[in-house]
Parts: C-alpha cells; sequence; structure tokens
C-alpha cells in the first residue's frame, strides 16, 4: 500500500511540477515509523498597522488587531518515510476600536502527508529530499470577507518540496511551496467598479489567488533542545485585488516577508515545552503583525 | 475493483483535477451570462403613454422620414448589408454587448459609475492623512444615487414615448420585413426612428451631467451603442439620425429639471438644523476622526410625484431616547447584535450595499433587470419600469432624508457603545431607515408590474428591510417607519402606472 501511494506521489509530482505546496511552517524533521506527536499550542498575534496594496496604513477605526489562536498539530509516521499531518485551530480575532464584532470559531482543518522521497549521505552529513501535498478545508462557514475574518474561506490544495540538511545537531532547511485556492463565494453582489467587467453586479463567487511561498530555517537540533530561526516569503502568484472600499477580502493579494524563531525543550519522558516569535517585515494586504506562541507537545 | 486500479483511478483523476486546476485562466469576479431575446410585446400603442419629463409627447416633433423607395434610403439599406457581410470582431462584441437591451445596459452602466464614485475620505493615522481623494469627484451617495436613477430612468423612457410615436406614425417597415435577418433578436417595430439611438444619446447627456470626468467613457460607449444599431441590422443610418435628434431634445428638458430641482443648493449647512432638531439626542458621526455627512440637506430636493401627497407621507416624529419604546428598541439591536448568527451576518452583507456600491437603489435596479430579462419586456417597457422604480425611489430618498436631518436620531451605537455592527456604520443619522423604506417601495412597484413573482419579491424585500437591525445600524421603530414611508410612495407610483396607458 506504501509503495502505491509512493508511486502515486511520484507520479503526481513528475506531471505537475508546480504543485510543490506548503504546509504552514512545516520542518523538514520525519517522525519516523509509527511514531505521533500531538502539539498543543496558543498563539497571540497583534498588529496595528496593516497594508492596503503595500501601503503601511492605520485604522484609527479599528485601532489594534489581537489575534489569538488555539491550535491542535499531530504529526503521525505511516512509516518510515511518510507522515501524516493533521492541523485545526480555534481563532479568536478582535479589534480594539471602532464598532467591528469580533469573530470566533475554527477556521481551517489541514491535512497533508509528508513524504521523504530521498536520502543522500554525504560522509556524517545527511541530506534529505521531501515532498509534501495538503488539503485544507473550512471547518465551518465562517465570515469571510472581513477584514477581522478568521480566514479566506476557500478549499486549498498545497504542495510543497524540502531540502532538509543535517550535520551533527545542526540542520538547515529550505523549501518553496505552491498553495492553490480555489474560489469563495461571498455574502453579496460584487459590485466594485470594474469596467472590464462585461455583465457587472452579477456574482457572488470569487476567486482567491494563489501564493508561493519559500521558507528558510536553520538551527540546532538535539534530543532535548531544539532552535531555530526563519524566514518566511509569501508571494501572491494570481492577480488580485488591494484592501479597499466595496472590494472583497478573499480577492486580495496577499504577500508577506516574516522572521521567527522556534525553541522546543524536552521536559521529561515524552512531554516538551514549545515556544515561538515571528514578525512582519513588509506584507501586502496583510497585517504587520507580531506574534508570539507557545504550547505543549506530546510525543516522539 | 483491486487495490492497483483503484490507485490507479486515484492517480488519474488527481492528474486530470490538476490538469484543470493549472489550465484555467482565473477571473477575479465570476460574471453571469445574459440570456438574448425576442422582446414579447412591440406595444404599439406606446406613443400615447403619459410621460414624465415632458408635458406632452407632442412637444417633440420627429420629422418625418424620407420613403424607403428614396435612392437616399436604399444607399443606407445597402451600406447597412454590406456592413454586416463584413462585420469585425470588435463589431460582433459591441453588437452582442448592446443586444442585451440599451435601456438595461445603460443602467447597468450607471451602476457601475456610481459604485466607483460612492467613496468616502480614507483616514490614514499612520500618515496622519486621508487617502488622496479628488475633490472635484461627486460623491455617489444615496440621495445622489438615486436621483441619477431617477433622471436617467425618467428621460429614457420620455424619449422611448416619442419614439414610439414616430415609429407608428411613420410606420417605417423594420429591418427584419425587409430581407435582413438582425444579428440578435429584436422587437418587431417599425425602424424610424432608432429607439437604441434615443436610449444612448439620453443616456449618455444625463451621466455626464452627472460624472463630467466620465465623458470620454460614457461618450465612447454611447457612439459604440449608436452604431451597433447599424452593425446589427436594427436601423439605418437615418434612423439613428433621428433617434439622436429626439433624445438630444428630451435630455435638455430632463437637465433643465436637474438644474432646477434644488439638489445644488443641497451642501449648505446643517448644523444649524443640527442646533434646532426636535430630539433630545442629536446624532454624531461615529467614525474617527468625525466625518461630515453627505448632502444633509437632499430632503428638499423637488419631488417627481405631487409634493403634497408626498409630504404627507412624511414619518412621524421618532421616540425620545428616554421614552421606554425607545429603549426597547435599543435593547433590541444589542441583543440581536450580541446574539447575531452567521445567516443573520450573510443577510446583513448581502444587503448592506454601502461605500462602493450602487447603493440600495441599484440593488433593486439589479432585481429589476432580472425581472425585465425574465418578462422579456421591449426598450420601452424595460424603461417605464426604471422610471415607475427610480422616480419612486428618489423620493423615497428624499422624504427620509428630510427625517434624518429634522430628527438627527443617533445610530444605536452612539447611545450603546457595546453594540457592533456587521457591516461599517452609515455615516447618517439613523431615522428613518433607508433601506427598508426603498425595499418596500420597490417591492410595492416590482409586485404590481410582475406579478407572477410576488413570492419572491416579498422574501427578498423582507431580508433588505429587517436587514439592518441585524447589522445593528438600525431600530425597528425606524424600519417600520421606513416601510410605511417606502409603501405609501410606492403605491404613488403604482397609481401612476395604472393610469398612465401602459397595459
Amino acid at each position: 500500500m506504501q509503495q502505491l501511494i509512493r508511486l502515486s506521489l511520484i507520479l503526481i509530482y513528475l506531471f505537475l511540477p508546480r504543485f510543490a505546496s506548503a504546509q504552514g511552517l512545516m520542518n523538514g524533521f520525519m517522525k519516523g515509523d509509527r511514531k505521533a506527536s500531538l502539539a498543543v499550542t496558543y498563539s497571540q498575534e497583534t498588529f496595528d498597522t496593516y497594508y492596503r496594496g503595500t501601503t503601511p496604513f492605520r485604522d484609527p477605526n479599528l485601532g489594534t488587531v489581537t489575534t489569538q489562536a488555539i491550535n491542535l498539530y499531530g504529526v503521525y509516521g505511516l512509516g518510515y518515510d511518510l507522515d501524516l499531518i493533521v492541523t485545526a485551530p480555534y481563532i479568536r480575532t478582535e479589534a480594539s476600536a471602532g464598532y467591528q464584532p469580533r469573530q470566533e470559531g475554527f477556521q481551517d482543518v489541514t491535512a497533508a502527508l509528508r513524504w521523504e522521497a530521498f536520502d543522500y549521505k554525504l560522509g556524517k552529513a545527511r541530506l534529505a529530499w521531501l515532498f509534501a501535498l495538503g488539503y485544507t478545508m473550512p471547518i465551518q462557514n465562517y465570515v469571510n470577507d472581513n477584514i477581522l475574518a478568521l480566514g479566506q474561506g476557500s478549499k486549498n490544495i498545497d504542495g510543497r518540496t524540502m531540502l532538509h540538511f543535517k550535520s551533527g545537531s545542526f540542520f538547515v532547511t529550505g523549501q518553496f511551496g505552491y498553495i492553490r485556492r480555489g474560489p469563495v463565494t461571498l455574502d453579496r453582489i460584487v459590485n466594485v467598479y470594474d469596467p472590464s467587467q462585461v455583465n457587472p453586479n452579477s456574482g457572488m463567487k470569487v476567486n482567491v489567488p494563489d501564493v508561493t511561498e519559500a521558507i528558510i530555517r536553520t538551527g540546532f537540533a538535539t534530543k532535548r533542545v531544539y532552535v531555530d530561526v526563519w524566514g518566511q516569503q509569501q508571494t501572491p502568484y494570481a492577480v488580485g485585488t488591494d484592501i479597499g472600499p466595496g472590494i472583497p477580502f478573499p480577492t486580495n493579494a496577499i504577500g508577506f516577508r516574516r522572521v521567527g524563531g522556534t525553541l522546543f525543550l524536552r521536559l521529561v519522558g515524552r512531554l516538551g515545552l514549545n515556544f515561538g516569535y515571528s514578525t512582519t517585515l513588509d506584507g501586502q494586504n496583510i497585517g504587520k503583525s507580531t506574534r508570539l506562541n507557545g504550547g505543549i507537545i506530546i510525543g516522539n | 475493483m483491486t487495490y492497483t486500479s483503484m490507485v490507479r483511478n486515484l492517480c488519474l483523476s488527481l492528474l486530470l483535477a490538476g490538469a484543470g486546476l493549472t489550465g484555467c485562466k482565473e477571473n477575479t469576479i465570476s460574471e453571469g451570462v445574459l440570456p438574448y431575446f425576442e422582446p414579447s410585446t412591440t406595444d404599439p400603442d406606446g406613443g400615447t403613454w403619459r410621460t414624465v419629463l415632458l408635458s406632452s409627447v407632442s412637444t417633440i416633433t420627429v420629422p418625418a422620414p424620407t420613403a424607403i423607395t428614396s435612392d437616399a434610403y436604399q444607399a443606407e439599406l445597402t451600406s447597412v448589408k454590406n456592413g454586416i457581410l463584413t462585420s469585425t470582431p470588435d463589431q460582433n462584441t459591441a453588437v452582442n454587448y448592446w443586444g442585451q437591451g440599451g435601456v438595461v445596459r445603460w443602467n447597468q452602466i450607471a451602476r457601475q459609475l456610481v459604485a466607483k464614485y460612492n467613496t468616502a475620505p480614507v483616514y490614514n493615522d499612520a500618515t496622519g492623512q486621508y487617502l488622496t481623494v479628488d475633490p472635484n469627484a461627486p460623491v455617489a451617495s444615496l440621495p445622489f444615487a438615486t436621483r441619477l436613477y431617477a433622471l436617467l430612468s425618467a428621460a429614457q423612457y420620455d424619449a422611448l414615448v416619442v419614439a414610439w410615436r414616430a415609429k407608428y406614425q411613420y410606420n417605417r417597415p423594420s429591418l427584419n420585413r425587409q430581407n435582413i435577418v438582425t444579428r440578435v433578436p429584436v422587437a418587431d417595430v417599425p425602424s424610424y426612428p432608432s429607439e437604441g439611438a434615443a436610449i444612448a444619446e439620453a443616456s449618455a447627456q444625463i451621466l455626464t451631467y452627472f460624472f463630467p470626468n466620465e465623458i470620454s467613457y460614457i461618450a465612447a460607449k454611447a457612439n459604440e451603442h449608436k452604431q451597433s444599431q447599424l452593425w446589427a441590422g436594427i436601423n439605418v443610418a437615418s434612423d439613428v439620425r433621428a433617434g439622436e435628434a429626439l433624445a438630444a431634445a428630451v435630455a435638455a428638458v430632463a437637465l433643465n429639471r436637474a438644474r432646477t430641482d434644488r439638489f445644488s443648493n443641497s451642501t449648505d449647512s446643517w448644523a444649524a438644523m443640527k442646533a434646532k432638531a426636535p430630539y433630545d439626542v442629536t446624532w454624531e458621526s461615529l467614525e474617527i476622526p468625525s466625518r461630515l455627512p453627505v448632502v444633509p440637506l437632499a430632503g428638499r430636493v423637488k419631488t417627481w410625484f405631487d409634493s403634497t401627497t408626498v409630504a404627507r407621507l412624511a414619518p412621524a416624529a421618532p421616540p425620545l431616547t428616554n421614552t421606554t419604546a425607545f429603549q426597547t428598541a435599543l435593547a433590541e439591536v444589542r441583543a440581536t447584535a450580541d446574539s447575531r448568527t452567521r445567516d443573520q451576518w450573510a443577510t446583513a452583507d448581502y444587503w448592506n450595499d454601502g461605500l462602493a456600491t450602487y447603493t440600495v437603489a441599484g440593488h433593486w435596479n439589479l432585481i429589476a433587470e432580472q425581472l425585465i430579462q425574465e418578462d422579456r419586456q421591449n426598450e420601452l417597457r424595460s424603461a417605464r419600469t426604471y422610471a415607475l422604480l427610480n422616480r419612486a425611489l428618489h423620493d423615497v430618498t428624499t422624504t427620509g432624508w428630510q427625517a434624518k436631518y429634522t430628527y438627527f436620531v443617533p445610530r444605536p451605537a452612539q447611545l450603546d457603545a457595546k453594540i457592533k455592527s456587521s457591516v461599517l456604520m452609515p455615516n447618517n443619522p439613523a431615522y428613518v431607515s433607508d433601506h427598508a423604506a426603498t425595499s418596500a417601495a420597490a417591492n410595492t412597484i416590482l409586485t404590481y408590474l410582475f406579478p407572477a413573482e410576488t413570492i419572491w419579491l416579498k422574501k427578498q424585500s423582507d431580508d433588505a428591510i429587517i436587514s439592518t437591525l441585524y447589522a445593528g445600524t438600525q431600530y425597528r421603530f425606524s424600519i417600520d417607519a421606513g416601510v410605511q414611508l417606502g409603501t405609501g410612495i410606492g403605491t404613488l407610483a403604482t397609481n401612476w402606472g395604472k393610469a398612465d396607458g401602459a397595459k
């Protein structure tokens, strides 16, 4: 069975090289056969400046936007070279000023397969080439056409490839992904002024622009301690809109450059603690946010 | 099925899905496709229908056309025939575009321009400045938009009544009856004067008056519309010229009304009015920084229907904020906002029609467009539908605006800051609800014109009416007063429609 799945993945990547996809901040470490871990993390993200297009903007009617999330993240090794990853966040987001209501609820569930396709020995170091393919869908019909939206509400196919180099405790992982975002149906008829529309004011279904994503991550990993720093760049791939009056939020072209770091400490047995920090350097139609997170990881 | 074949099938379907996904062009908005239709009636008596702007249809005379046996006419006809044989792709695109109906298309164009100009200054706290706004561009607020839709529809309608009268007076046979197959289905009406050219000329003149910055865009559309009548084989050149000329005369009357309807005074100082408002707590802008209301004096604009009758329909004084009635209404807004369901959010969003949209009146124009196409109305009837609807919506807005800037009733969130609204707070006083008034009026008129859609229209209108309570921007008493106002003016329009000569 595993052979067949592997075969199908090979086929997919042979024919669709663009489908290298990305799973949030997936790392390059394989779980191992029949091993599992479950992480419960809490994160808090704030911004008072967001980008309309690429112009920094501060809206006094919005104030500071705070997003809190509880994220469930599970990894299970289906084989020594194949992992199943599942995540589902519960999110609450609110603004400090103005009259916009808080948004709260489950966001999207993501399931992904991570496959270590090749593994080279270079002296004492090892270089692995991995692929991942994921699918994301909203858990519920949350509000998506709002600056405080929990998410974009689209169903996504998400593929990525990774090169993972490890020498002793040092590692570096580079990955590149493409996220195909499906269309979404809004609550309203779109009637932004667009002279190129032949039949204006007729649609509620809009496209969510696809994005590409590149992440580089490096650090040290031992049995008891893991520390890394990373940089992430997301770039809109398809033509999208900029935040503006009447413009549907899901059609906005979203991009950003973020940097961050992670610290993991194994406490006792299979229990560990996880901390993270990240900040946004610049962006496009997204909040210039700073994020702190911490959580418990149980498992191998 | 074996494992292998299952996996193979899975692979194949993934590949196909992948190929489909990567191959398709991604439009930002998925558009609907409009159907072509031959209008269900020709309305030979259309020339006797009651006009709106003109005191009588005979105030504009359309000169008699040359006989179809004349050389001049035959040359024009040959030119149209040759044109059809040598049409270019661009011409075909234009023919298909305008083949959906000129009245409907110009209404769409008007809605798009309203959406473009329905703006508000956007303040950026990061720079301490407003994002660039053109101070000369008009702000297409609800009073501006309803006035535009009303004048546009009235001018189109009057021009078409004049055209219809001349059509059946001179009876120049349609080109379809002269062995020309038109490129799109059209009503079998006499071809002189051209209804398409009349619509184009009247619409372009009205829209240019409202949006002077768009003059070249509008002129290009009008020119294309007129030419498309030749390319489609609907009219010959002299039909088009006659249509243009009569519409220019109608547009002059319409623009004269526009210049004297007191709208241009509607940006006068409003602070004095607020000071003498007969209400205990007066409205304040809830925006940061606070923003001046747009056209607060638009309630003084000349009405379309009898002004005394309209004035009698003006809403009564709202309950003062210290009354039980008011407090109950405020508590209901709070309770609704606190327990807002996803469906209620969707309804509020669907009917929000806020900034950068064609407004709630434009939303009802879109609904009318669907009904016009379902009913296969010809150009004259489409214009009548819009003229009845839009005059009523303008009067509703005028009367509602008067109440807004008489009582200055605060929005719910001004009195209870815990009330969160799912849409951006409209920057004008609450009483009366323009969504409720507009929708009740539109429902009354459209139900009269399209009785087969009574149930569907009621559902639309009920949703629109309650949407502002779901959004957290309106009180129930304001909504109820709006419904009463809208129904009253809607009935005035319906009565006009019953007596205008159209069956």
